[in-house]
């Protein structure tokens, strides 16, 4: 079994003003968020992380806080199995 | 919160990538806008050329060489302009947008379709509306950033 932390580094400028890159997160490998919560997850073979706009069923959409974010609305929803964990501070 | 992030320094940390279009901003509505602009200067450089006598030579000659010259590159500026509008349409403009411009998706036809249109004629008529369409998408793209 995963320790249920992990540290992650953010890079690239898509949770600005919220995370800025180069900032480091703590997230809880326990949790798959909330609409709202910021999680990491896997997509297109990259680690990535964004906050949560919406979720249904399995299709969790999400988005940056910058406006020029890449996020669900180019690439698509993410799976509930692909979030790695919901960043806690 | 620096305390906090001088000790996380300390652990070792995967990458998490928090994408921009990469990189942050690079979208802008400038070189569609001077590629017709340069369409229109040369529409109107062609419009003002003189016919020479037939019988003169050198001047025939300089003549069909700045047409030619002229054609090439307008063909190329309308060809930029094209690219450039389609690059905002299918890379920048998200779905928010249109609920906002509900007839974005015509105005970037049009907008191509008329350099098209830039392309096979020597109209300033058609340059000056070419210019027009590119002046009210890059508005539009400049209202987005407020």
């Amino acid at each position: 079994m995963k320790f249920p932390l992990a540290i992650y580094q953010v890079k690239g400028h898509s949770m600005e003003p919220t995370l800025y890159s180069g900032q480091r997160v703590v997230i809880s490998r326990l949790g798959k968020g909330r609409p709202g919560n910021l999680v990491i997850f896997k997509k297109n073979a990259q680690t990535m992380v964004k906050r949560i706009e919406k979720i249904e069923g399995d299709h969790v959409m999400v988005r940056g806080d910058h406006p020029d974010s890449t996020d669900s609305r180019s690439f698509g929803s993410v799976r509930r199995s692909q979030i790695l964990g919901k960043v806690l501070f | 919160m620096k305390a906090l992030q001088s000790f996380l320094q300390l652990f070792p940390a995967s990458i998490a990538q928090a994408h921009c279009d990469v990189p942050c901003g690079v979208y802008e509505p400038d070189s569609m806008t001077w590629a017709a602009e340069t369409c229109f200067k040369l529409v109107e450089k062609m419009e003002a050329l003189e016919l020479p006598a037939q019988d003169d030579k050198h001047h025939v000659l300089e003549f069909h060489n700045t047409m030619s010259r002229s054609v090439v590159i307008k063909e190329e500026f309308a060809q930029i302009c094209k690219k450039e509008a389609l690059i905002l349409w299918t890379d920048y403009f998200k779905a928010e947008h249109l609920d906002r411009w509900p007839d974005l998706h015509d105005k970037v036809w049009n907008l191509t379709k008329q350099c098209s249109v830039v392309k096979r004629s020597v109209s300033v008529v058609e340059a000056t509306k070419l210019k027009e369409m590119v002046a009210e998408l890059a508005n539009i793209f400049h209202e987005t950033k407020k």
